[in-house]
Order: structure tokens, then sequence, then C-alpha cells
């Protein structure tokens, strides 16, 4: 039985002609046409073809540029007065017009937005730093310790910000530092929820138990693996964040709180511009349109981000 | 089948195991256990596959995952070349990592969805410092790449850029890196497609023969393990009811529980499907956490005895087989 069928193959492979030959790229059953990507490069494309969250980046980066070069470059300074040219309306000397000591605004608009993006920035990345690592070892190491230490996170959120900030300017006195200082005591509380509650649904993943069976240290798993998969969530909090200590920082500003005259950030020109509100309303203008300007942009980038990173919110 | 067996070589001996979680819910509930393994003891030779079957949740995994140390063990030893590493901690545990590596499930969930390809690779190559300079760990992932049948230039493709069968290959390859003595299979097949399955199959049966590995295969495909094992063990809820060959477990199960699973595989030829007698079990596999007195099994057994109940049921030598039955234990006496 087995020769007789031994024996038919044999007379088929003879038979050159009932066979044909494969194509080269037949061939080739393991290759990837799509071309290579990171995650990055993907997910820029997508954040690309979103335009309000592009048109926002070109403005906090033409805001950054102004913020950092604009005052080197202008004539006046921001505390240079000028006794001859008050309350001027917006001219080629002025393009903003000058405030009721003959200030020139838009210098000012420009170093209030080097005070305002720091802040916000800096506080952003302290909160993410802290956040993340608080987060993250809460959220691998889990247990009792977590529990513990989860439960001061919800006391320290149960304080309003407010009070923080009042206790932190009564210690430290009204300057920059303390601003950053009061807006992160309790900032960082979001993130570290948002990567506890990340980590801990990832950490059960294969991959993970796959880098502990390699023998993986607990650190390597926990940054190289979870947090890194947790990249996306994370970056969208921080974009969230920038904005919202803008708003604080330029209330305390505008309450009398904060920054210290006559150094200028958005929410002191606010509160100055204040009391000529029915003479110049102009001067209360540009602070406000740079305030509303910039956190717009800010949370249009973060909606973008969101959007981008997170494979599910794709169209 | 791959052949030579070193019998007098035991590469992993595990010695009345134990793993148990805390189920207790809340603060002032009742103290709760579920015995995910319970009492379990075995030996793996050099170069064998030993096949793990049973239904799901009766611990299988669990066991492969107490073997590798995802889970601590509550009791019993794991000796891997004559050294117990059930209490081992740190270091000492990290080198014996090496030796005994881990292939899940799900290909889709075990590769790091940020990583590429080399860098998936080339993980467990840095963490134990196997390689110094870069180029010779692009090297040795471009040979692991070759040997599992993909190629080179893949390395700096993303996870979800391959197929099922192409990451459950990359996971493969994954854990040769580190040379392994031992290798768990987690189900490996079975989130794959019919066709792809042999050759995942084909390709564990070579990688065996080539580099002399022995594996712990863990399936509920029965009629694969046949083919893959030389022998098999049959678990029900935490505990092992039946040892013995492959083939002589398969033609002719003693426990009462391999009967039944046995008689569930499907057979190709509708004629003698129709001969065959299917053993339906009565019932739900029992809660591990409020499992029966005496023999796990005696709540679905058709010969359930008045004994069963009173005393759990010990594992009996019955030629080269071992079974853990009182039915079986009368009959042969």
């Amino acid at each position: 039985m087995e020769n007789q069928f031994d024996k038919k193959l044999q007379d088929i492979e003879a038979d050159d002609a009932l066979f044909e030959k494969l194509e080269d790229s037949e061939k080739d059953s393991e290759f990837i046409a799509v071309e290579a990507k990171t995650y990055f490069q993907d997910a820029w494309k997508n954040f690309k073809k979103n335009k309000l969250a592009t048109i926002g980046l070109i403005f906090i980066c033409l805001m950054l540029l102004l913020a950092v070069f604009g005052p080197i470059f202008s004539p006046y300074t921001y505390d240079q007065q000028d006794l001859t040219s008050r309350n001027a309306l917006p001219s080629l000397q002025h393009p903003f017009g000058t405030d009721k000591f003959g200030r020139d605004i838009f210098v000012r608009v420009m170093y209030g937005a080097r005070i305002s993006l720091s802040v916000g920035f800096a506080s952003a990345f302290i909160n993410l730093i802290i956040g993340v690592v608080y987060g993250g070892f809460c959220g691998y190491f889990g247990g009792k310790l977590d529990m513990v230490l989860m439960r001061l996170v919800e006391i320290i959120y149960s304080v309003p910000t407010l009070l923080y900030v009042i206790l932190v300017m009564l210690i430290f006195g009204s300057n920059i530092f303390s601003v950053l200082l009061a807006i992160c005591i309790s900032g960082w509380v979001g993130m570290a929820r948002q990567v506890r509650a990340q980590v801990m649904s990832l950490k059960e993943q294969e991959y993970a138990l796959a880098a502990k069976v390699m023998g993986a240290g607990d650190s390597r798993i926990l940054f190289k693996h979870l947090v890194v998969n947790s990249i996306g969530p994370i970056i969208v909090t921080t974009t969230h964040m920038v904005p919202s200590a803008i708003f604080t920082e330029s209330f305390l500003a505008f309450v009398g709180i904060g920054i210290s005259i006559p150094q200028a950030s958005w929410g002191t020109m606010a509160s100055e511009a204040r009391g000529l509100i029915m003479n110049q309303p102009i001067q209360m203008v540009w602070p406000v349109l740079a305030i509303c300007l910039t956190i717009l942009s800010l949370n249009f980038i973060g909606d973008g981000l969101n959007e981008a990173l997170d494979p599910r919110k794709r169209v | 089948m791959p052949a030579n067996i070193v019998k007098d070589e035991v590469v992993l001996k595990v010695d009345h195991l134990k793993t148990y979680f805390d189920a207790t819910k809340g603060l002032f509930a009742k103290k709760q256990t579920v015995k995910a393994v319970d009492d379990v003891s075995f030996e793996i030779y050099k170069g064998e596959t030993f096949g793990l079957v049973g239904e799901s949740g009766c611990g299988k995994s669990t066991l492969g995952r107490t073997i590798v140390k995802i889970y601590e063990p509550t009791a019993g030893s794991i000796e891997i070349n004559g050294r117990d590493i059930a209490g081992i901690k740190g270091d000492e545990l990290k080198s014996f990592r090496k030796d005994i590596q881990y292939i899940f499930q799900d290909p889709y969930a075990s590769l790091d969805p940020r990583m590429t390809v080399g860098e998936i690779i080339k993980e467990p190559m840095k963490i134990h410092g196997i390689y110094k300079t870069e180029e010779e760990m692009d090297a040795r992932v471009s040979q692991l790449l070759r040997t599992v049948g993909l190629k080179p230039d893949h390395i700096r493709r993303y996870p979800h850029e391959f197929s099922g069968g192409q990451r459950q290959r990359i996971s493969i390859a994954r854990t040769l890196a580190l040379d392994p003595k031992f290798i768990i299979c987690d189900e490996p097949i079975s989130a794959l497609d019919v066709s792809i399955q042999a050759q995942i199959i084909n390709l564990l049966e070579q990688i065996q023969r080539e580099l002399d590995i022995s594996y712990l295969f863990i399936a509920h495909d029965l009629s694969m393990v046949k083919h893959i094992s030389h022998r098999i063990a049959v678990m029900y809820l935490g505990q092992i009811v039946e040892l013995g060959e492959s083939h002589e477990v398969y033609t002719n199960p003693m426990h009462p529980y391999s009967q039944a699973l046995l008689s569930a595989v499907p057979v190709p030829d509708p004629v003698k499907g129709k001969e065959k007698e299917r053993i339906m079990l009565q019932g739900e596999l029992p809660s591990p956490i409020d499992p029966p007195s005496g023999c796990p099994f005696r709540t679905r057994c058709p010969y359930a005895m008045e004994r069963c109940a009173g005393e759990r049921p010990q594992m009996k030598m019955y030629g080269s087989r071992q079974v853990a039955c009182f039915k079986v234990e009368e009959e042969n006496s």
C-alpha cells in the first residue's frame, strides 16, 4: 500500500508539467509591507489631523518664543515708567498701549507670559514626577501600604487649595516659588491616582509577568513596562495640569496674593486694569486675552493628545 | 515524537506543592482560602515533555506559575537540578530564572506593545548581563529570530504588526534567549488558528530535539497533548488524579475523571464516533474555596462510595501508572 503511494508520488514528481514555479514574492510569507513606525510617530500623525490642537500648539510655541526672547528685544522693560505717555492707546511705539504709569503693556504681557508659562510647566513637571513615582509605587506594591498611602492622598485632597496657598504665602512670603509650592502641594494627587489605577490594571498583564519570570527587578517592571505603557494617560493629565496651574496663578495674582508688584503677571495686570475699566477698558483686554487664549490652546492640545495617544479614540 | 529522554536525570521535581490564595472579602469577614494547587508531586526528566491536562479552573496555570514563582508556594518544594527554589528570593532566585522559562497563553498580551521585537528579545539578555556589547546582542537576536522562522530585519518592528502565530514565535525566541533547561508552555497554542497550531508545535518539538529542553505542557486540547507529550498528568481541583505514559493514559484511562475527560475528545471518523460512548459528568466543578471532603471528584463521580467522602485517596502505583482512586485500588487489590 505504502509502496504504491510512493511510486505514485514519484510519478507526479517526475512530471514537471504538473508544477508551476512559485513567484519569488510568494515565498516570502513573513514579509511585512507596512512601514515600521514608532508609537510617537503614529501619535504625531494623528495629532496633526486635529486642526484645533495644531493651532493650539502653534499658539503656545509662539507664546513661548515671545516669553523667552520678546523682553530681550523690546526697547522697554516691564517696570520702566514713562509719565509723559500714560494710558496711551495702541500705537506703533506701544503696540498694546501703556498703563497708568506709562509702562508698555506689550512687554508686560510678554513678561507675564514668562511667569505664567513657567509656573504652569514647572508645576506640571513637578506633579508629573511626584505623581508617577507615588502612584506607581502604590499601584505596583498594593496591599496595606497602598491603603495607608492612598488615605493620605485623600486627606491632602480634601483640604481646599486656597488654604494651602494662604498658609504657604504666610510662611514663605509672596513670590513665584511660594506660588509654585502652593500649587504642587495638592496638584500631584490627581496624577498619583491616575497612575495608580493604570499600574494596578497593567501589572496583571502577561508581559509584566513575563518580565518577572525573566528575572526583572521591581523598578524595571514598574518603570520600563508599566509606566511606559501608561504614557498616554500620563501625558494627557500633564497637559491638562498646565492650564489649571496658569489659571490658579492668575487668580491668586488678581486677588492680590502671589506675585508682588511691580513684577508683571497676567493676573496682576488684570487686577491693576480693573480700577480703570470705565475709562480705559482696552488695558483689561490684553491680559485677559492672553490668559484665555493660552488656557484654551493648552486644553485643545490636551484633547488632541488624548485622541492621538489613545488608539480606542481614533476615528 | 522526540526521543532521547534521560530517565535518571531529573530536571524538575515538585514535591507536595501547595498554593493557597487568601480570598477573604472585607476586613471583618470570615477567613477564606482558595486551594488552587493542593498537594501536587511529580518529576520531569531531561528532554521530556510532560503534559498537564484538566478543565478550566482546575489549577493547571497556577501550578505552572507557582513553579516559576510568579506566585509564592504555600508549602512543599520545587527542586530544579536538585536545588529547592521554593523559599529563595532576590539575586539567588534570579540566577535560577535563567534555567526555567515560561511561554504564555495569549501572544497578544505577553509582548510589551511599546517595545520593538529586538528590545523584547534583548530584555532577558540585559537583565542577566549575558552579553557585553550591543553588536553581540544584535547577532544573537538575529540568530534567535531565524531559529523560530522569522526574519532578522523584523528586529525593529512592533508586536502589533505581527499575526498571532508570529507573535508566539517571538515569545518563544525570547524564552530561548537565556538558554533555559526547562520551559513551561501554558496553553501556547490555544489562542491560535488550527493551521498555525501545528506550526508552533513542530517548532517546539524541533527546539527540544536540538537543545535538549524539557517541557511542562499545559493544555486542555487532549489530542495535541497526547501527540507532544511523553507522559501525561490529569489534574482535578488542584490535585493530580492520574499520571502515566501518554499513550497508556490516552488509550486506557483508569481514574473515572480521566475516563470522562477522554471520552469528550472528538473522533475524526463519524462511524467510530457514533460507537464511542460519551461519559457525561453531572454538576459543576466544585469551588476550590469549599472543596468536597475526601476525594475531590466524589461529587461528580459515577462510582462514588462511602469511603470516598471520608478520606482522601493517595496516589498509588499500578505498573508504570499512578492513580489516586479507591475504586481502582479495590479492583487491583
